[in-house]
């Protein structure tokens, strides 16, 4: 189905859409792209995707019987399900976590990505059909796994708020669990209060059939942390853009990702840090193994603001090409205003390193072996920051990648 | 049985032509040393043995325990005992000492048909041989050759060789890069684990290496063959007069 029929025929049925506003502002995302109004050469947001994809699909939303669940595993470890978008309304002294209502309209209006020229972000205020209010209180120390679970056929359109209040330490894992045939453009909204300390962990693991279009915008206030590590090991499509602003002096921002692709697989990745005050430090780190015909590309940016005095930003991007039909872009970017700064960006893409493949093999390591050890040891490194269960599951994933590269 | 013996072996890389009607025989047990100027041929020869896929064998055979060697890939004639010391040891970050060589091991043990090391076996045997060889635990714990002086990287090389034990041993140019005190301890950690069952071929410029190992046979190469053999004196006369009257 088309954009406009989709559009037409679905529009009552979206979050808010007896809100005039909102529906306004539904009609000029809509007016924008049926008009073409956008940049359509060097839309970084469009890279390895096209608009014709992304128009053309069968819009499906409704309610459904499963339960979403919030459970408590031991002290302070949240399991918690969202079903298509929907989650269990659920408060206690450390966490309150609750579905939009119209009462959230006017935090939807004056979200931070509303300024984004983003077409995915144009697609999901069109569709508009969930959202989370994520509230974790003062102080709260916890762990909290969040799994998004989307049925056949589902089109999730969804935007999401997250509010780390003042010195709560979290450590938040995000699961993709979906089915087959789903689109999910998922939006968060994340807000890291004064000395706040965030761990975020997103894993990818679907089916091919199914597709998922990951935004965050983060803002870290004065001291707080936020880290967030993005593992992508989808057969379906990925595109992982993700901003962060830091408003608070001594604030830090990490945004690293590794993906793994194969076959015809295509993944779109984007990092962005704003340094608007002083002392603040970023990291942006992504790498990737590609095999076959796969297609992969990062555009990395780093802006540091005239007030941003005694800024360190670190941007670095490596990909191995396993094959000569695979192919990775990766576009890194300063722009500095301010003149005492430390910043620096590289980019390495290239195939597997042959005389570090000689060394194994001269060993009597066989060649796929080599191969393993080397793309092992690619990202090894990576691993040895991570906190051990999380380094454990990225460890199984890439073994069961790496045999898929064996067994082809 | 023919232990080594390599006859008019001609190899190219890239249309250029480096050895040359190669020739040379190697017994069960022997210690040979190839001398020549740079650019002879030495380290080609050393990496065809090795099986580096990037030289053209034109012509000529090599025969390794009665098998063409020329028939087996780079990880075979590991596995079937041959092991090249390189002369600039690679640096692979993020590939543990500890795993790698155990599983290299093990690769050489399954190709023997024997029962194949398990962690607690392995770790007591690379932990006796890297004591013997003056390597601390500190270094097992690295990524190869991450970061190793130019030292370390050959006394690794050795505790490679020490571990695997193999029938046959190419040093190419081992004593490359090292400083006297350097090239002590590593000729000898080569003398220590040097064993009458197994063959040695070491490539050198210089004497002072083989003033250290010993050893029974010296050739001289030059454009890609060998154009004169001897006893240890040979070493001591291109030494003295270099290599021009060759």
């Amino acid at each position: 189905m088309n954009l406009e029929n989709n559009f037409i025929k679905h529009s009552k049925e979206y979050i808010f859409s007896d809100n005039k506003i909102l529906s306004n502002q539904r009609e000029s995302a809509f007016k924008k792209i049926t008009q073409k109004n956008y940049d359509k050469k060097n839309n970084e947001s469009l890279k390895n995707i096209t608009i014709n994809d992304l128009s053309k699909f069968d819009y499906f939303y409704k309610p459904i019987k499963e339960d979403p669940t919030v459970s408590l595993t031991d002290d302070l470890n949240y399991e918690i399900k969202l079903f298509n978008g929907i989650c269990k309304h659920y408060e206690d002294d450390f966490i309150e976590i609750r579905n939009l209502t119209n009462l959230d309209f006017k935090t939807l209006l004056n979200q931070d990505n509303n300024n984004l020229d983003d077409i995915i972000i144009d697609f999901n205020k069109i569709f508009l059909n969930s959202g989370i209010f994520f509230n974790i209180k003062s102080e709260a120390k916890l762990n909290i796994r969040l799994t998004h679970e989307t049925s056949d056929n589902f089109t999730i359109f969804q935007n999401n708020f997250i509010n780390f209040k003042k010195r709560c330490k979290v450590k938040l894992e995000d699961n993709f669990n979906l089915t087959n045939n789903s689109i999910n453009n998922i939006n968060y909204n994340i807000n890291v209060e004064e000395d706040a300390t965030i761990k975020h962990n997103i894993f990818q693991n679907f089916a091919n059939s199914n597709k998922l279009y990951l935004t965050s915008n983060t803002v870290c206030e004065k001291k707080s942390s936020y880290s967030q590590n993005t593992y992508n090991f989808s057969d379906g499509f990925v595109r992982n853009f993700h901003h962060v602003k830091l408003n608070g002096e001594f604030s830090n921002a990490s945004l690293r990702g590794c993906f793994f692709l194969k076959d015809k697989n295509i993944c779109s990745n984007k990092t962005n840090v704003k340094h608007n005050a002083e002392n603040c430090i970023s990291d942006q780190t992504y790498k990737g193994i590609l095999n076959d015909h796969s297609k992969a590309s990062y555009y990395s940016n780093t802006f540091v603001s005239e007030n941003a005095q005694k800024t360190q930003g670190y941007q670095l991007s490596k990909g191995i090409l396993l094959t000569d039909n695979c192919s990775f872009f990766s576009k890194p970017e300063l722009r500095i205003f301010a003149d005492d700064v430390k910043c620096s960006h590289g980019s390495t893409i290239g195939p597997v390193d042959e005389s570090a493949l000689y060394y194994l093999r001269s060993r009597g390591i066989s060649k796929n072996d080599a191969m393993k050890m080397i793309i092992s040891s690619f990202i090894q490194e990576d691993l040895q920051n991570l906190d051990k269960d999380i380094a454990e599951r990225v460890s199984k994933n890439l073994s069961d990648y790496l045999t898929s590269l064996v067994n082809d | 049985m023919i232990f080594l013996n390599i006859n008019n072996l001609n190899v190219s890389i890239e249309g250029k032509k480096i050895l040359n009607d190669f020739n040379i025989s190697i017994n069960e047990g022997e210690v040979h040393a190839i001398m020549g100027p740079n650019g002879c041929g030495k380290s080609t020869l050393a990496n065809v043995l090795a099986g580096n896929e990037d030289y053209e064998v034109n012509s000529g055979k090599v025969i390794f325990k009665d098998e063409d060697l020329l028939n087996s890939n780079i990880e075979e004639r590991a596995q079937k005992g041959l092991f090249l010391a390189f002369q600039y040891p690679v640096e692979i970050p993020g590939v543990n000492i500890t795993p790698f060589l155990h599983a290299s091991i093990n690769s050489k043990l399954k190709n023997e048909k024997k029962p194949e090391l398990d962690n607690l076996s392995f770790a007591k045997l690379l932990r006796k041989k890297a004591e013997e060889l003056g390597i601390s635990n500190d270094m097992l714990k690295r990524s190869i050759n991450t970061g190793f002086s130019g030292g370390e990287k050959k006394r690794y090389e050795i505790l490679q060789m020490s571990i695997l034990n193999p029938e046959l041993t190419i040093f190419d140019e081992t004593d490359s890069g090292l400083d006297v005190d350097a090239l002590r301890i590593v000729a000898e950690g080569i003398n220590k684990f040097k064993n009458p069952k197994n063959s040695y071929l070491i490539i050198t410029h210089y004497q002072k290496l083989l003033d250290y190992i010993h050893p029974d046979y010296v050739h001289v190469m030059r454009s890609g063959k060998i154009v004169k053999s001897g006893d240890i004196s040979l070493a001591t006369e291109i030494e003295a007069s270099g290599y021009q009257k060759f």
